[in-house]
């Protein structure tokens, strides 16, 4: 298929048809509204179905539905709507069901602002909803790659019968690129039979699927959250994604950045090297599982004396960086959290202060 | 070719056929020839990358723009600040309005229908053959039924704008020239002009493009990203 320029929220939209999924379910919020909006006209060409919910509380739940009836389905949302759906997400994890959330993040707390923000990355990764449910969480840094990680999204969500999640800044959701989409993929999930409650009829076994996410004998709940830990378990193992750049030879110091925040770095990183001041980047492509190893790695380079933290946050992912680093240099922070993305010379400036 | 447009001129098309861009460069060619030009951003619909974005850089050209009052700059609320009105009753050298995208974006014009009356008003629809649903003859037809609808005026010409953004080539530029003709035709409407990306313009062979053509210094750039410089196209 020949280059398009497209939205970031509607590539994702048309990601996800391509990867089998007709089955959208949303409430509108700025700034991904577009996602809504580009498949209440897409979906119908291709037998698909979008329903808007009355509040994002009851989009979480129709998706637990669907997912539930083995079907691709996924919903799009901003900051607030993804707190309304947290509930559902944690029933989701806890019956294994699969499904995708994708989260164009806004400005917050509370209402906060529709400019891009990357403040919502602790909910994202530290479990989202109430008890021990995790999310698979992809962040990508240009339209191309979120669809990508759309089309990615949906088989790891079956591989681990949990929710993943897309996080994006509203940058990714408002920017255009110009973008090419790969082949269709498969439209059912392929170990549907082993959970979805579709009906006996045409299943081998004899014994009934049941969604729930109730356990009331005190073992029986220990053992589900042991099932659910070997899942996370082997996320880590299995899905990590993480880039470099600029690693390979001597740095001074080393910047941890992801999403649009990760494009300002490595503009000002190009900068600096016109200079003569060379700074690595490890850019997290899954933020859960977070690159702990690929972080450790470039941040021991006997050359690096600093790792800065760079994103829209007032200090998130600076707790997995301090994490992957273990102390063994110093690991500091910078970011903003209004609306206003840091700019090159922003960055240049704190490099400067820090490290050069 | 010379561009010249002057009165009430509104831009309209698609969601991100390129109407801002082309509101923006074509402010500063006409400002840049000596016309007063004033130039509202009318996108009530679009979070982000709206012309308010480049009011600093019109500003210091000398270019009037109206925007919403400063403290609801940033709301996705749709504001129509009552200076609209006032810069259509009495226009300007050039009047331009940058409107937001498809049919819903168009609304807001039926609302001005009060300051308009009596007036020519040119309705120039964007077409962008490398976006969704405007890929087809067709597509641009539909889109250009469904924004007179909802704008409850006639589309008065078009404007071919083919660009792929940093992958533009000028192949692009020229196969999108040929599209636009075949819509300008199959619309019976007059092609006003094309746009290039400013860096192709003096390759790009203009010997078969029987009409202006605009160069495009993207304004409207991600943070990682440089304006290009506002110079007059000439």
């Amino acid at each position: 298929m020949a280059k398009v320029l497209m939205k970031g929220n509607e590539a994702i939209g048309e990601a996800a048809i391509r990867a089998g999924c007709l089955n959208y379910f949303a409430y509108p919020i700025t700034p991904q509204s577009e996602v809504a909006e580009y498949l209440v006209r897409r979906l119908p060409e291709v037998g698909g179905v979008f329903l808007q919910g009355e509040s994002e509380v009851a989009v979480g739940y129709m998706i637990f539905g669907a997912a539930g009836a083995g079907v691709r389905v996924f919903t799009t949302s901003s900051s607030p709507g993804i707190s309304l759906m947290s509930e559902a997400i944690s029933y989701i994890a806890a019956a294994q069901c699969p499904a995708v959330f994708v989260n164009i993040m806004r400005g917050g707390p509370g209402l906060g602002g529709i400019l891009p923000s990357q403040a919502d990355y602790l909910q994202a990764t530290k479990g989202i909803g109430h008890g021990d449910c995790r999310l698979l969480v992809m962040a990508p840094a240009s339209v191309q790659e979120a669809v990508e990680m759309v089309m990615k999204a949906f088989p790891l969500a079956e591989k681990y019968r949990n929710p993943v999640m897309i996080l994006g800044d509203g940058l990714i959701g408002q920017m255009m690129e110009p973008v090419e989409f790969p082949d269709q993929l498969k439209t059912e999930p392929s170990n549907k039979d082993a959970w979805a409650t579709n009906g006996m009829d045409h299943r081998k076994s004899k014994t009934r699927n049941l969604v729930k996410s109730l356990f009331l004998d005190p073992v029986q709940l220990n053992d589900n959250n042991l099932a659910l830990k070997a899942k996370y378990d082997r996320m880590r193992a299995e899905e990590v994604m993480s880039e470099s750049y600029n690693t390979d030879g001597d740095y001074k110091g080393l910047i941890v950045s992801y999403g649009t925040m990760s494009r300002v770095c490595r503009t000002a990183i190009d900068m600096l090297k016109t200079e003569g001041i060379d700074v690595g980047m490890i850019r997290p492509q899954t933020v859960f599982p977070f690159p702990e190893k690929a972080v450790a790695e470039a941040a021991m380079k006997p050359s690096c004396m600093h790792v800065l933290s760079i994103e829209m946050s007032m200090g998130q992912m600076i707790e997995d960086v301090e994490r992957s680093v273990k102390g063994r240099i110093p690991v500091s922070w910078y970011g903003k959290c209004g609306g206003d993305i840091p700019t090159p010379e922003e960055v240049i400036d704190v490099v400067r202060e820090r490290i050069a | 070719m010379e561009l010249e447009l002057s009165g009430i001129v509104i831009i309209v098309g698609a969601y991100g056929s390129g109407k801002t861009e082309i509101a923006i460069n074509l402010a500063v060619h006409m400002h840049a020839k000596g016309t007063a030009v004033r130039l509202a951003d009318l996108d009530l619909v679009n979070p982000y990358f709206r012309t308010r974005e480049a009011r600093h850089a019109l500003n210091r050209l000398g270019i009037d723009v109206v925007l919403p009052p400063l403290q609801y700059m940033q709301a996705d609320l749709p504001i129509l600040t009552p200076e609209v009105a006032g810069m259509l009753r009495h226009p300007s050298g050039l009047t331009l309005l940058d409107v937001g995208g498809d049919d819903v974006g168009a609304t807001v014009l039926a609302a001005l229908a009060d300051p308009m009356k009596g007036k020519t008003i040119q309705v120039l629809q964007v077409i962008n053959p490398n976006r969704p649903y405007t890929d087809t003859v067709s597509g641009c037809l539909k889109m250009r039924k469904s924004i007179e609808a909802k704008a409850k005026m006639a589309i008065t010409g078009i404007i071919g704008n083919a660009n792929l953004m940093e992958d533009t080539t000028e192949q692009d530029i020229l196969a999108g020239y040929a599209f636009s003709r075949k819509v300008s035709e199959a619309g019976n409407l007059p092609l006003i002009f094309i746009t290039t990306p400013a860096a192709l313009l003096t390759r790009l062979d203009k010997k078969d493009i029987h009409c202006p053509v605009l160069a495009l210094r993207r304004q409207l750039v991600p943070p990682w990203k440089r304006a290009e410089a506002l110079v007059p196209s000439g």
